[in-house]
C-alpha cells in the first residue's frame, strides 16, 4: 500500500500529537509519510512531502486553498492524486480539507456533493453511521438519497453491515413528518435503489441498534454531533463527580470503574478515528481539531481500511448503478 | 529549417465562452446541459454553493489558461458572479482586455 499522507500541521495540537500518532501507527506497521515545512522537528525517520503554508483553523476554506497552494492540506491532497500517497489525514480546518480533497482529488463521476460520513458509537452495538456530518449546510432532496447510497457502502465495508437500515432523520417517525426537504427525500428515498430505507427516524434513535445510517443535511448532522459529543461528556463528567463526592462512595466506584472505562472509551470520539470524507475520488479522513496521537493513530488505521476496502470504487460503482429517482410531478 | 510558429488561437465569443462555462457546470453540479440558461443564478436556481463555484472558476482557469497564459479569476472578481450571464460577461472582457 502507498503511504498514507498525513497533515503534521493541522488540530489544535499539531504539530506534537500528530507527530507521534504518526510515529505510532508507523510502528504498528502502517505506511505514513508526514506532509510539514522542510526541517519539521519530531519527522524522524518518517517521509517527508514538504509545504511551506499552513491553512488556519479559521481561515475560508474555499479561499485558502486557492490562495495556499503550498499548504500542508493542498500537498496532502496533491499525494493522493498524483499517486505518491494512498489516503490523506487531517486534523486541521474541516472546510479547507473538504475543499482541499475536492478541488484536489475532484469528485467521483455522478456524485452531486461529498458528505462527511462520522460513526456513532453504540454501547453493546455496531456504530451508527452519520451522513452528511458538516459538509453541506444546505441540501437538496437528490443529494440525501446519495448520502444514504454512499453511507451504505461505508457501513457495509467499514463495520460489516451486510444490509445497512438507514433512516431519515426527521421530528416524527410517521412519512408526513418534517419540513418540505424532509418529506421530498422520504418520497425519493422510498424509491430509490441499492438501500434498504427503513424511513423517518428520530435523534433518540441515533445511538441505538435500530438504525445503521442516518441521513441528514450537513446542519443539522453537524448539530447532533457536537450535541452527542458534548452530552456523553458532560455525563462522564457528572459520573466521576458523583463517584468522588462522597468518601464512602470511592470503594464502589473503584469496583464499578472497571466496568465503566471500556463503555467510555468506546463512547470517546477519539476511538472512532475520524470522519469520512465520502463522493470524492480518493481517501480523505478528516480528525477532529482537538485530535490526540491515540486519534491521529485510530485515523489513519481508518484510512488503511478504507483504501484496502477499495471504498472508492464501491461508492463509483453503488452511484453509477442506482440513479437517484427523479422527483414525482405535482 | 522552418522558422518556428506560434499559432495564435482564435478569439472566443460570448456564445463559445457559454458553452464552456455551461459544460463546465455540467460536470461539476451533475445538472442536465438544458438546465442551464444565461439567466439562471448559481445559488437560487443551479443550487451551487461557495465551493462549487470555486470549483468552476479552478475549472475556468484550467480550460482556459491554455489559451490564455495567466488568465485567472481574482476572489474579489468571483463575489460578483451571481448569474450564469454574470460569469459568461466577466470571461468575456477579461480575454478581450489582455
Amino acid at each position: 500500500m502507498l503511504p498514507i499522507a498525513v497533515d503534521a500541521m493541522g488540530g489544535d495540537r499539531a504539530p506534537d500529537e500528530i507527530l507521534a500518532g504518526a510515529h505510532e501507527a508507523a510502528r504498528l506497521g502502517l505506511p505514513v509519510v508526514l506532509v510539514g515545512p522542510a526541517g519539521l522537528e519530531g519527522c524522524g525517520d518518517l517521509d517527508l512531502i514538504e509545504a511551506s503554508e499552513v491553512i488556519a483553523m479559521d481561515d475560508d476554506p474555499g479561499k485558502s486553498v486557492r490562495t495556499k497552494k503550498d499548504s500542508t492540506l493542498v500537498r496532502a491532497a496533491e499525494a493522493v492524486r498524483d499517486g505518491r500517497a494512498s489516503a490523506m489525514v487531517s486534523a486541521g480546518n474541516t472546510g479547507a480539507t473538504m475543499a482541499s480533497a475536492l478541488l484536489r482529488m475532484g469528485r467521483i463521476k455522478g456524485v452531486n456533493r461529498p458528505a462527511i460520513a462520522t460513526p456513532i458509537p453504540v454501547p453493546g452495538g455496531s456504530p451508527t453511521v452519520l451522513i452528511d456530518a458538516g459538509a453541506n449546510a444546505e441540501v437538496q432532496a437528490e443529494w440525501l438519497v446519495q448520502f444514504a447510497q454512499m453511507g451504505s457502502v461505508y457501513s457495509r465495508h467499514r463495520f460489516g453491515v451486510a444490509s445497512p437500515r438507514v433512516g431519515l432523520l426527521s421530528i416524527g417517525e410517521e412519512p408526513g413528518k418534517g419540513d418540505t426537504l424532509r418529506k421530498e427525500a422520504f418520497e425519493l428515498l422510498s424509491r430509490a435503489g441499492g438501500i434498504n430505507f427503513i424511513g423517518n427516524v428520530e435523534g433518540r434513535d441515533v445511538m441505538t441498534d435500530d438504525v445503521d445510517v442516518v441521513v441528514t443535511d450537513g446542519f443539522t448532522g453537524n448539530v447532533v454531533l457536537k450535541t452527542l459529543e458534548g452530552g456523553m461528556r458532560t455525563l462522564v463528567k457528572a459520573l466521576l463527580a458523583a463517584f468522588a463526592s462522597k468518601p464512602e462512595y470511592k470503594p464502589h466506584a473503584d469496583v464499578l470503574l472497571p466496568a465503566l472505562l471500556p463503555l467510555y472509551e468506546a463512547v470517546d470520539p477519539d476511538t472512532t478515528g475520524g470522519a469520512v470524507l465520502l463522493g470524492v475520488d480518493g481517501v480523505c479522513i478528516i480528525s477532529h481539531g482537538s485530535s490526540s496521537a491515540r486519534a491521529i493513530v485510530n485515523a489513519i488505521k481508518v484510512a488503511a481500511d478504507m483504501v484496502e476496502h477499495g471504498i472508492v470504487d464501491e461508492i463509483r460503482a453503488a452511484i453509477a448503478s442506482a440513479p437517484v429517482p427523479t422527483r414525482s410531478a405535482e | 529549417m522552418p522558422a518556428e510558429t506560434h499559432v495564435v488561437p482564435d478569439p472566443l465569443d460570448r456564445g463559445q465562452i457559454f458553452v464552456i462555462v455551461r459544460d463546465l457546470l455540467v460536470d461539476i453540479l451533475e445538472l442536465d446541459p438544458d438546465a442551464i440558461t444565461e439567466g439562471k443564478s448559481f445559488k437560487d436556481d443551479l443550487g451551487a454553493d461557495s465551493l462549487a463555484l470555486v470549483e468552476l472558476v479552478e475549472a475556468l482557469e484550467e480550460e482556459l489558461s491554455e489559451r490564455t497564459v495567466g488568465f485567472r479569476i481574482e476572489d474579489e472578481d468571483l463575489a460578483d458572479l451571481k448569474t450564469v450571464r454574470d460569469a459568461v460577461d466577466f470571461v468575456h472582457s477579461q480575454l478581450n482586455t489582455r
